[in-house]
């Protein structure tokens, strides 16, 4: 039996940060899968320590460009549970539509890719196209498409102006309308339900050992949503549902972010009707930390971000834990991946939420006998999604 | 369900010293007793292993499991402080929960703790690092 190894990665447009993977295959069959880190380690929990509390801030929100807001309320979650600091109920509201809104063009962005990813284009620019008006609303709230700057220990430190909330539900009126064709359109898709049913399936148990967050534990059947599980800022104030699916596969996965989407839209409406008349600060006075630990949390699109601070009663922490929800559902793949067709493996890598760019990335195969040719991964992908649409189509 | 009061009531005899906060317990457990305290955690609770957090103190190297009672949102912290600082080892707790293995072998590597019975004890993050980087997270803080 000859087996063949093929490299994927470092730099691969697929993947949200560089990472290198290591695929055996047998004939058309991926038998092993290995995971290589650290390209991109940028010493974050290092600089944070030599900065003050509102710098941390600031910092940890350079660690994602998609979930740029995540890291943020998590670091402020984790200062603020150091003296168990309150924030105003204004403060809570805006934190929670920020983060709510980031959820739904990370949802919109990664559902785009997917299926850029397996030739259904017509989803890819439906999706993004229906991305960009949250853009917008993100810059009517904070001044920028991305890299909002909102967060404080204590608040945010921009308010949302009254006067420009209706010209924003009108905006959420349309986005609704469109993301529910889109979910619609797609949960109906019988060639989407043939390329994703069934496809690098995450079984319950193995979620649960590798401990997975976010869409790709709960498309598993695991529970975990820290919204639910410990309602900070406004999320024990509005309604909205946890989305559990039961599956695993990647079309679970898709279902859940729909889904999630249009839970996070009836969220954002309700802090925008809230803040017409919330009264009162945005931020209270912190004026110093004490010395102790703090936890925070934040389910971010892609699962619970993690941060630890200890403090030692300066104004600077002494130590900074980060850890990402990809940290930990990246080594689902070695269960997700083994068994599955090579054409398969591209999705399934994706279905934990790829970040950047859409290139077409050629990988490197060496066969047998150490001889590199070159195979696009991208190209056998959509050729398995064609071949489905024939046979559905005719 | 398992609650707080149930853990301190099992586990209470493992506990050195420990602080409870609101929504979290953090408490200090010795190196062999870390498995029963884990599996424990792990198994019985059904908590999930969110991350570890690994430093060096005055007393010596320490490291922080956190663990999220996800149905209650409470976290249980268990905290083991090695004071030899040339030879930290610890017992490996990836056998018992596949999802530490990343996090011990990054501990491993950045602050130089051995994990006893880690599968797979090599370095993550910094292996192929043109510099040769090693115990990062130390240097500044030399023993």
């Amino acid at each position: 039996m000859i087996k063949t190894v093929i490299p994927v990665g470092p730099f691969h447009p697929l993947l949200e940060e560089a990472e290198y993977f290591t695929l055996t295959v047998d004939g058309e069959t991926v038998v092993d899968i290995d995971l290589d880190i650290g390209w991109m380690h940028r010493g974050h929990e290092y600089l944070s320590e030599g900065k003050t509390f509102t710098q941390s801030i600031y910092l940890v929100e350079r660690i994602c460009g998609i979930c740029s807001t995540s890291h943020p309320l998590a670091c402020s979650h984790a200062i603020e549970d150091v003296d168990n600091i309150e924030i105003p109920p204004r403060a809570a509201y805006i934190r929670t539509l920020v983060g709510e809104l980031e959820r739904i063009h990370s949802h919109l962005l990664w559902l785009g890719l997917a299926g850029h990813f397996i030739g259904y284009d017509t989803l890819w620019m439906w999706a993004w196209r229906y991305r960009e008006p949250v853009l917008q609303m993100f810059e009517k709230i904070s001044g920028n498409r991305n890299h909002y700057g909102m967060l404080r220990v204590g608040g945010v430190g921009r308010d949302v102006d009254p006067d420009s909330i209706s010209g924003l539900l009108g905006i959420l009126d349309e986005v609704w309308r469109k993301i529910e064709m889109v979910a619609r359109a797609a949960g109906d898709d019988p060639v989407l339900k043939a390329r994703l049913k069934g496809v690098g399936v995450l079984p319950k148990q193995a979620a649960v050992d590798y401990c997975a967050v976010g869409p790709t534990a709960r498309a598993s059947g695991v529970p975990v949503d820290v919204r639910k599980d410990e309602p900070t800022d406004a999320y024990g104030l509005v309604e909205f549902e946890k989305i559990v699916l039961q599956n695993g596969d990647v079309y679970d996965k898709l279902v859940v972010r729909l889904l999630e989407t249009l839970e996070s839209i009836k969220i954002v409406r309700q802090c925008l009707e809230k803040l017409k008349t919330a009264p009162g600060a945005i931020l209270n006075d912190v004026k110093e930390i004490s010395a102790g630990e703090g936890i925070g949390r934040y389910e971010a699109p892609r699962g619970e971000v993690f941060h630890y601070v200890r403090t030692d009663g300066t104004n600077r922490p002494i130590r900074h834990k980060v850890r990402a929800p990809s940290y930990v559902n990246i080594p689902t793949f070695a269960a997700s991946c083994k068994g599955i067709p090579v054409a398969d493996v591209l999705i399934t890598l994706a279905s934990v939420d790829p970040c950047y760019c859409c290139t077409e990335r050629a990988v490197r195969m060496v066969d047998s006998h150490n001889l590199p040719f070159r195979i696009d991964l991208a190209k056998l992908s959509r050729e398995k999604t064609e071949r489905i649409r024939r046979e559905i189509h005719g | 369900m398992l609650d707080k009061e149930t853990f301190l009531e099992e586990m209470g005899q493992r506990i050195r010293r420990g602080v409870d906060k609101k929504g979290r317990l953090y408490f200090e457990v010795a190196g062999e007793d870390l498995h029963e305290v884990v599996k424990y955690l792990f198994h019985t609770m059904g908590c999930r292993l969110s991350t570890a957090t690994a430093m060096e103190t005055y007393h010596g190297l320490e490291v922080l499991y956190h663990f999220s009672h996800d149905p209650t949102g409470q976290y249980y912290c268990p905290r083991v402080v090695m004071t030899d600082k040339k030879n930290p080892r610890l017992n490996s707790i990836t056998p018992i929960i596949k999802g530490a293995e990343w996090i011990e072998r990054e501990m491993s590597e950045m602050l130089g703790i051995t994990f006893d019975g880690h599968p797979r004890p090599e370095r993550l993050l910094t292996r192929d690092h043109p510099k040769g980087l090693d115990r990062p997270l130390r240097l500044r803080r030399p023993s």
